[in-house]
This record gives structure tokens, sequence and C-alpha cells, in this order.
């Protein structure tokens, strides 16, 4: 077994190469334990930043706000109008617009607005997000579904009204859980 | 060589014939466009649109414009069938000739819907409607629904009447009437302005004014805005075609013009159309008959 030189050497190298294999998965487990205690670091990254979103949107969209209080709803429209254009891939700016449009009488534009806020982002129809808008959609889905329903039972080949059906059809499959 | 010669012409003169019968056959129909600012712009801005249904229905149209006033006279003399027009002049067009609803024009925010402000210049010390007394308006054209009708209702109905609580009020004279009244609020021709809530959307969307420059002291309900209608004895199936051509427009869609293709929605200013109810105009007849005006004054 260690009868001459060239033994002796594969024992040493054999052993050389179990010592590293056990240094290198001790090195490895280490890591995985670091990588472990991460995620709760990740998490909070991901709370933090979405968070400083929240506040940035009140901040953004705080102007739209005040003139809503002092009921300039049109001028709060031009102000919108602005911010939608600045931040397209935005939604709460078509939710405000919504909740305006909404209060200014044109339900079907409102609705249309509502679609594309949600679209942009589920937050709105989520009852934990700080920004769910969940009990007005749900006003709107279930005002919508009685209005249009008696308007296109009158008249049923008008389009407009398939048309905003088909939308309110849309805000009640998402408040029901369904994914765009 | 002579019998294949004659053949030849004969064969030229059946397809020059059969040509000329099929030109000869496509009906002819007429659409009066109430004039918006000019004649030269609102034939820019429905020709391609006119264009376009002539090649969708297999008609002929023909674009008429015409003067706000003269319209219900020249549709009564049997110039046009279709018309568009204003949502006043239809209910004028609908209760006094029978003209049926086609189709409501969607353009800006409000989609199928405009509504009329009552406006002031930022900083002019006048922040509420009370304040509009004893001051100097302008309004739009008499027959706007969203630049004259609406914003004298709310007056009225705020207790102010414009005949006797205003130091004067003018129509500005000439075309581009909203346009030029809300530049006359801002560069103090006029304290106060009645301005139609879709101009200043197009105004500051365009960087023409900035929504910080004025305050908006009162604002209507939205009301339908720019209507199609056509006549009452109307071919039902021409009046299908043309409805389902209107409906179905899409912003993609263009149209030969001076042999141009132009995008029909965009030369038009409009982002399509919706069907409404004839009771979607009620709000605006009963505003009429507040107001006194066509087709409900009383004397």
């Amino acid at each position: 077994m260690f009868r001459d030189v060239f033994d002796k050497l594969c024992w040493i190298f054999l052993a050389i190469v179990i010592v590293s294999l056990a240094v290198l998965l001790y090195a490895t487990t280490g890591a995985g334990n670091e990588k472990r205690s991460s995620g709760p670091g990740k998490a909070l990254e991901r709370e933090m930043a979405y968070r400083t979103r929240v506040e940035l949107i009140a901040t953004l969209y705080a102007p739209v706000e005040n003139l809503r209080k002092e009921g300039n709803n049109q001028t709060a429209l031009l102000k919108l109008d602005e911010l939608i254009r600045k931040y397209p891939a935005e939604g709460h700016g078509h939710i405000l617009q919504g909740e305006i449009l909404l209060s200014m009488g044109a339900f079907d534009e409102a609705v249309s607005s509502f679609v594309e806020g949600v679209k942009l982002n589920g937050d709105y129809v989520d009852a934990k997000s700080p920004l769910s808008r969940r009990v007005e959609i749900q006003r709107l889905v279930s005002d919508g579904m009685k209005n249009i329903t008696q308007r296109a039972s009158v008249n049923p080949d008008n389009r407009t009204l398939a048309a905003s059906r088909q939308k309110i059809n849309y805000l009640k499959s998402r408040l029901a859980g369904g994914c765009e | 060589m002579n019998r294949l010669l004659r053949i030849c012409i004969a064969l030229t003169a059946l397809v020059m014939i059969a040509g000329c019968k099929t030109e000869g056959k496509r009906q002819v129909v007429k659409i009066g466009y109430m004039l918006c600012n000019s004649e030269q712009e609102t034939t820019q801005r429905f020709l391609p649109l006119t264009k376009y249904l002539s090649d969708k229905v297999g008609v002929d149209f023909v674009m008429v414009p015409v003067d706000t006033h003269d319209f219900e006279k020249r549709f009564k003399a049997g110039e046009f069938q279709f018309t568009h027009t204003n949502s006043l002049i239809y209910i004028v067009l609908h209760e006094n000739e029978g003209v049926q609803l086609l189709a409501s024009e969607k353009r800006g925010k409000l989609g199928s819907r405009s509504a009329g402000t009552i406006i002031a210049r930022k900083g002019s010390g006048i922040n509420k409607l009370a304040d509009i007394r004893g001051k100097r308006m302008a309004f739009g054209p008499m027959l706007a629904p969203t630049g004259y009708l609406a914003e004298y209702d709310m007056m009225l109905a705020a207790g102010i009447n414009p005949e006797n609580d205003l130091g004067h009020y003018t129509i500005p004279p000439g075309s581009y009437k909203h346009e030029k009244l809300i530049y006359g609020v801002l560069y103090g021709m006029y304290d106060v302005a009645a301005a139609p809530a879709m101009d200043i959307e197009n105004m500051t969307r365009e960087g023409k004014i900035a929504a910080d420059d004025i305050v908006i002291l009162a604002q209507s309900k939205p009301i339908p805005y720019c209507t199609f209608g056509v006549a009452k004895d109307a071919d039902p199936a021409l009046v299908k075609k043309v409805k389902e051509a209107l409906m179905s427009l899409k912003p993609t869609d263009t149209a030969e013009v001076d042999g141009e293709q132009l995008k029909v929605m965009k030369a038009a200013w409009i982002d399509g159309y919706e069907e409404l109810l004839d009771s979607d105009y009620d709000p605006i007849r009963e505003m009429a008959k507040r107001v006194n005006v066509a087709p409900f004054q009383k004397y």
C-alpha cells in the first residue's frame, strides 16, 4: 500500500482532494445560509419600494386631489391630462379620472377610465393595497349592471351599450380575482 | 382582318359603355355639415370622412357645408338627407323636421359628451360665480350647446340674469369664437367667458394655454355634442349601412382626397362614434326650455 514513492504520492494527492472537497462543501453551505438570511431583506426592499411608490403617487397627484376637493373637476381633468401624458404606464391617473368623470355624470367614460387603470395596475381591485379602490369599483359594477341592463333591454342592438357592458364585465372579473 | 378590326372596335365600345353605366348607377346622397369655424376648415376635416362613407357604403356622398343659421331652412328645402350638426341643431331638426339620430361623435375626455364652463383669468379676483355680476362677459355662438346654452342656463340657475346682471355681454365676431373668447379672458379683453370644456381641453393639450391660467367658476353636466342625423324618409337599408360604417370607423381607416391617403379620424379630429339614445339629449331639451331658445322658445 505504501510500498513505493508513487503509492505515497497517490495517497497524498487523494487526501488533498478529499480535504479540498470538504472545505468547498463547507463554504457552499455557508453561502446558502447567507442567501437564506437575505430573503427577509429583499422582502423589506420590495416593501420599501412599494411604499415609496405609493407616497410618490400621493405627492404627484396631490394637486388633482386638491382641485377635486375644491369642486374644480374640469381643472382637475386638465391637470390629469398632463400627468397621464407624462406617466403613461401609471394607472393612478386613469383611476382618478374615472372618479371625476363619474361624479360629473359621464358614466360610460368613467367605466373606460377605471378599466384602463385596473389594466395597468391590479392593486386597485386588491382590498389590502393602500391604493385599493375595490369598494368604489364594486359600486360602479353594481350600478353599471343595473343601468346598462335596463337601457340594453330597451335597445338590444345598441353597440355602445354592449361595449359598456363588456367593460363592466371585465371589472367584475377582476374583482372576482381574474387576471389580466 | 376587317372582321377582326370590327370585333375589336365593338368590344372596346362595349367595355366603355359598361364602365359608364356602372359609374352612372351609383346613387348620389348629400350630407349637410354644419360649419364649425370656417367652410375651409370644415371641408378639410370632413371630406375624408365623406369619401370613407362613399367607399364603405357604395354610394357617392357629397359634402354640403352649411351655415348654422341656414341649416334648418336648407334641410327643409331638401338640399341634403344626412345631417352633421351640434346637438342643439339636431334637437331643432328632430323636433321640427323629424330628423332621426344616427350616431354621436366622440372627442376628448368626455367621449361623446362635452360640458359648458364659465371661466375667469386666475388672479383676476373673480373666484366664484357670484363674482361675475357687473362684469364683462363673452359668450360663444347663440346656437352653441356648450358655448352659450349651458352657461346661460347655469347663470339663471344661480340667480344671475345675463340680460340684467352683467356689465355687458358680447359674442366675438367672425370664426374661432371659442378660442377667441378664451384668449380674450386670458389677455383681459373680457372678465369672464362661456367656454366649452372641449376647447379648453384642446387648447391645454396643444400648449396654447396652461391649466393654471384660468379659474373655472362653474361647469355644466356633460351633454352630447356633434351628431349625425338622417331624414325620417331616408332609405332604411342605406341608413343602416351608414350607421354601420360610422360605428366601425377605426383610427387606421384612410380615404383618398386629391390623390392623397388621409387618416379619416385624425383629419376630422374625432375619436369615433357612439350609438347614444335620443333620450340622452333630453338634458339639452330641458336647458333649451329654461333658456327659451329654439326649438322651444316662446314669445
